[in-house]
């Protein structure tokens, strides 16, 4: 138990503008946030433990959690170790400039955080897309979503010791980081959807291999999935049942995307909103009415099967030939006014809100990303759970902790 | 001040004379001499081939580690196996991309907790400069102020080629090292 001095001692700290990292720091620096143990009368039975930043289990934030024995009274996400003020940055650049850092705060899924990007900056500038661009942007977004999606589930496989799901959602991942980097000539930063359109054309022969990774990854890759690790038993006894977020919970913590399907709620902004292509393209949408652990980790597998579909489509559909970009000028700029558009990421509904003034560069811009409403959900679920059920519960959440920071 | 009695016997039983203690560091040194090249190499060596780096996520470029120890790349092959267990089992950090005004301070306390000898990758543009956040208000410019980088491997993110190059080049760093 930290006292109130040690608070004070840290605050100071920060608020020093020279941040003097070569002393050595001590544990008694670190901010306490153990405040609400020693508000409880019967403090001695529980126990803070603070799980990362340097911790297998936790990714790039902080969980403070107290127990109780096994059980979790309370847990507090700790973010800022990320924290990049990309916000701020882009009242600094234009809107071209913006984009190579709009797409890192999730740079496997690079795609969809630009993609309702480059729809609120065509919106305020007043910019028509090419048709064959729209298509390009399709494939583009739906390929980062299933190499997301795989990331996410080889990290869930590590978090709960299963490390044959690393390996294999890995190393199939590369199929699709392949066809991304065909396409824009980087593997996962592609900045490949810009204001306007696209970067640069598909090469000749990016349909005959995508045709062929896709039907390789559908035929073989998938089915070894289910049962490697949907109906492992070891892995349903760890989430079935695990984490549960009833229908009315989720919509009051106003979570998003898989998470908000696995609780039997219908939504995706692919289907309610559909922007470009989007309404032109048949897919389905799974939900699930568990709202479990469970749920939440194989809906994203079904939504990589509908990824898939779509891209057969938009390859199919494409015009073979045409413009890809519309002409801008150097600095493009357009009336003063605000846009707000959002897409369907790999996460959840993903919306860019942004403020012109009248010059080429946002007055004011707003990402409303997807891994904070999840992350809302996590201290709801946590209480009561096992510390054992921490791992499942936080990372089949779907959050991404960079983009929680931006 | 003056030391008592028994104290001073005591010193004499474990060190007769000054003669004898000046021969056998003699001794020590040439000893050491002879030994130091194929010792140091021995000790290299087994040093090049158990890289274990600490999992601590700075950025995102944590994403191309991943990559990098998928089956595609395979950084097993190369002894480097992120440990997931203590800190004291460690030798490696690969700092992965922006170093914040929040993370410098653990990142500086998990270094000093590692045992000697340890080795720091500086991995990415963040790590190196700042990179595409050098204007921002929060990110330090480059991880050289709170860590010593033996190697700085480029990129935004480095692919994962890059990587494994970084990591070959800190084993020939190692292979040169003399022993302390
Ligand atoms: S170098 Fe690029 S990929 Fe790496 S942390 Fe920095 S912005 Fe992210």
């Amino acid at each position: 138990m930290s006292s109130a001095t040690d608070n004070s001692a840290y605050n100071n700290k920060d608020n020093d503008a020279s941040l003097d990292v070569n002393t050595r720091s001590t544990n008694a620096q670190l901010p306490s946030r153990s405040f609400h143990v020693e508000q409880l009368e019967d403090r001695d039975r529980y126990m803070t433990l603070s799980i990362g930043p340097q911790h297998p289990g936790s990714g790039h934030m902080r969980i403070i959690v107290v127990v109780d024995g096994d059980i979790i009274v309370s847990a507090d996400p700790d973010v800022g170790y990320v924290h990049r003020g990309e916000e701020k940055m882009s009242e600094s650049r234009t809107f071209v400039q913006n984009v190579p850092h709009i797409e890192r705060p999730v740079i496997h899924d690079s795609s969809n955080i630009l993609y309702s990007y480059c729809l609120a900056v065509e919106e305020l500038i007043g910019l028509q897309t090419p048709e064959r661009a729209k298509y390009l942007r399709a494939i583009l977004a739906e390929i980062d979503r299933i190499q997301y999606t795989l990331y996410w589930l080889a990290i869930l496989g590590i978090f709960i010791g299963h490390s044959t799901m690393f390996m294999w959602a890995t190393a199939d991942r590369e199929l699709f980081v392949e066809l991304a980097d065909m396409a824009s000539g980087n593997r996962i930063t592609h900045s490949y959807i810009i204001p306007g359109g696209v970067r640069n054309d598909l090469p000749d022969v990016f349909a005959d291999k995508a045709f062929k990774f896709i039907d390789y990854f559908e035929r073989k890759r998938l089915p070894e999935y289910h049962k490697i690790f949907y109906d492992n038993p070891l892995f349903r006894q760890r989430s079935e049942g695990v984490g549960v977020l009833s229908r009315s919970d989720a919509i009051s913590l106003g979570v998003t995307g898989s998470v908000l399907r696995a609780s039997g709620i219908d939504y995706d902004v692919r289907k309610r909103e559909p922007y470009d292509i989007y309404s032109d393209i048949e897919f389905e949408v799974p939900i699930s009415k568990a709202g479990d652990s469970f749920a939440r980790s194989i809906l994203p597998i079904y939504d990589i099967q509908q990824s898939i579909n779509i891209i057969r489509q938009c390859l199919a559909k494409m015009p073979p030939s045409g413009q890809i970009r519309a002409k801008l000028q150097p600095n493009p700029r357009g009336p003063p006014g605000e846009a707000y558009r959002r897409v369907e990421s790999g996460r959840g509904a993903l919306g860019h809100y942004i403020v012109s003034d009248g010059t080429p560069k946002p007055y004011r811009h707003k990402m409303s990303v997807p891994s904070v409403r999840n992350l809302t959900a996590m201290p709801h679920l946590l209480k009561g759970a096992r510390l054992a059920d921490l791992p499942v519960i936080y990372w089949s959440l779907n959050i991404w902790p960079v983009e929680i920071e931006r | 001040m003056e030391e008592p009695q028994s104290q001073k016997s005591f010193r004499n039983l474990i060190d007769p004379g000054a003669g004898f203690g000046a021969f056998v560091g003699k001794l020590g040194d040439a000893l050491v001499k002879a030994i130091d090249r194929p010792l140091g190499y021995a000790v290299n060596w087994g040093r090049i081939f158990s890289l274990w780096p600490v999992h601590l996520e700075t950025g995102c470029c944590s994403v191309e580690l991943g990559a990098a120890s998928s089956p595609r790349y395979d950084l097993e092959r190369y002894g480097v196996l992120e440990a997931f267990g203590s800190l004291r089992q460690c030798d490696l950090i690969i700092v992965l991309g922006t170093v914040n005004r929040k993370m410098a301070p653990r990142l500086r306390l998990v270094y000093d907790q590692m045992p000697e000898p340890k080795y720091v990758i500086a991995m990415g543009a963040c790590a190196i400069t700042g990179g595409l956040y050098f204007d921002s208000y929060n990110v330090l410019p480059g991880v050289d102020n709170v860590l010593p980088a033996d190697v700085h491997v480029p990129g935004c993110p480095p692919r994962p080629e890059t990587l494994i190059q970084g990591i070959m080049l800190l084993q020939e760093k190692i292979k040169r090292d003399q022993l302390k």
